[in-house]
């Protein structure tokens, strides 16, 4: 459960909400809105990569409206997926794994299970720099899903596929529904998650509305 | 088409007057090696001093580059990240050893490790002297050369995406951790880089640290005695000498730094 009570962000002479909000564990929560209107602010102050002005972060009944981004229990998609090109697949996936000190068996284990869930086995030795745009978005979902957050957060995450990926890219956000997982899915293109949304918000010059 | 792209008259002048510069580099070097005198160079080669000399030019600069490091890449990091005020300022600060004259440089620290500073004279109730030791060397090195490394590593740093950065840290990594496994590894190739200038221009150092420790001598200050003392004949086996060691050196870290980075 999401709980986001009277958030208020200012930057320079933008001002994101009062923003309040309530959403129910393994929803999938769309929020349309043009590019500037603070969707991707919005999603980074949930994450934790902003902190607000006033007003509470609720996740799982638990204040995180000061915890710094490492320790709160989300997972984020960036719109340019952020993966690391440092590393290959497989290490971009085991990267929170290896961070909360798992062991090399239970990484391993915890990777296969995640490739198999995103068809990626395939990819697990390649290097970033060399993959698909939709393989990069299905490597960048294993990898925020892989320390088990609460709630996952999706920046745009179809706007950097060609059209004729969009469809298996909406499939695998369809992966991510029916397990339960709970999804905000920021767009400026409503028609992308028509299928998958449960609840649907606008977002218009920093102010949030529900859309019926 | 390709044969009008490849000699079109802009990159003929271009490649004209790119050739004068690498001539101006090369020339003076390769006549350098080419009028050396045999016997010299040999004696200079099996001279015990030469070699202790360039050992000690090397060692001091690599530990200079290394200690230092410490410090810069921190510096460099936070120059690309953070905006603070007088930033500018601060910038200014770590090019100032590239503009001052280096002799100026080295008058600088030799008021930092002299007995009447504070340093110098904490390290002689120990029964240390500062002025002329390895020290004081390894401190003329670092004053002149750090600011290749701070710029180099900043550069590096500034073109690793933020964005990473923060990825990295709703995937639980702390700044820390963010740093060492995303950051620093991206920036790797401009640090390592930064490193190799800095200890290069180290060891080529000669006005800073003929004022703080003409003894014990590193090569370009043994040069610069050979040349005072025996004249051109005895000095330019030594810096021929000096300029192999280096060159070798140089072309084998270089080579080094392009396969893994």
């Amino acid at each position: 459960m999401v709980r986001l009570n009277n958030i208020l962000y200012k930057a320079d002479e933008f001002t994101l909400g009062p923003v309040s909000l309530e959403l129910e564990k393994g929803g999938y929560f769309a929020i349309f809105g043009p590019s500037g209107s603070g969707k991707s602010m919005l999603l980074e102050l949930i994450a934790g990569l902003r902190t607000p002005a006033g007003g509470d972060i609720i996740i799982d009944n638990r204040d995180f409206t000061f915890v710094p981004a490492r320790k709160r229990p989300v997972g984020m998609l960036f719109q340019d997926y952020a993966l690391f090109p440092n590393m290959s697949v497989f290490e971009n996936i085991a990267f929170p794994l290896r961070i909360s000190g798992e062991n090399e068996e239970d990484i391993k284990r915890e990777v296969g299970v995640l490739s198999e869930q995103f068809y990626i086995q395939s990819l697990l030795k390649r290097e970033i720099a060399g993959l698909s745009g939709g393989e990069k978005q299905r490597v960048a979902l294993a990898r925020a899903l892989a320390h088990q957050p609460s709630v996952l957060l999706l920046d745009e995450p179809l706007s950097a596929l060609d059209e004729e990926l969009r469809d298996d890219a909406v499939k695998t956000l369809g992966i991510l529904k029916k397990d339960g997982q709970t999804v905000i899915h920021v767009t400026h293109n409503r028609n992308e998650v028509s299928d998958l949304a449960t609840r649907c918000f606008r977002m218009s010059a920093g102010k949030l509305t529900p859309i019926d | 088409m390709q044969a009008r792209d490849n000699f079109n008259i802009t990159h003929s002048l271009f490649l004209l007057l790119g050739g004068v510069a690498l001539l101006f580099i090369f020339a003076p070097l390769a006549g350098m090696f080419i009028s050396v005198n045999a016997p010299h160079l040999f004696e200079a080669a099996t001279d015990k001093v030469v070699g202790n000399s360039i050992l000690r030019t090397l060692l001091i600069s690599a530990a200079a580059t290394i200690v230092s490091a410490l410090f810069a890449i921190p510096l460099a990091y936070i120059l690309a990240r953070k905006k603070f005020p007088f930033k500018g300022v601060v910038e200014a600060v770590v090019d100032l050893p590239i503009v001052i004259p280096h002799s100026a440089a080295g008058i600088a620290i030799l008021g930092l490790i002299s007995r009447d500073s504070a340093l110098g004279a904490a390290a002689s109730a120990v029964g240390l002297n500062l002025v002329g030791s390895p020290f004081a060397i390894g401190l003329a090195m670092s004053f002149v050369s750090i600011p290749f490394l701070i710029n180099s590593a900043r550069d590096g740093f500034a073109a690793v995406p933020v964005r990473l950065e923060q990825a990295a840290e709703t995937l639980g990594a702390s700044r820390f951790q963010t740093f060492t496994k995303i950051s620093l590894p991206l920036a790797g190739r401009s640090v390592v880089s930064g490193l190799l200038l800095m200890f290069a221009r180290g060891m080529s150092e000669f006005g800073a640290i003929v004022i703080v420790a003409y003894h014990p001598m590193t090569t370009p200050v043994l040069i610069f005695d050979r040349f005072n003392s025996f004249g051109l004949a005895y000095a330019r086996p030594v810096a021929v000498i000096f300029v192999a060691v280096t060159l070798i050196l140089f072309i084998g870290l270089r080579i080094y730094q392009k396969r893994k980075w």
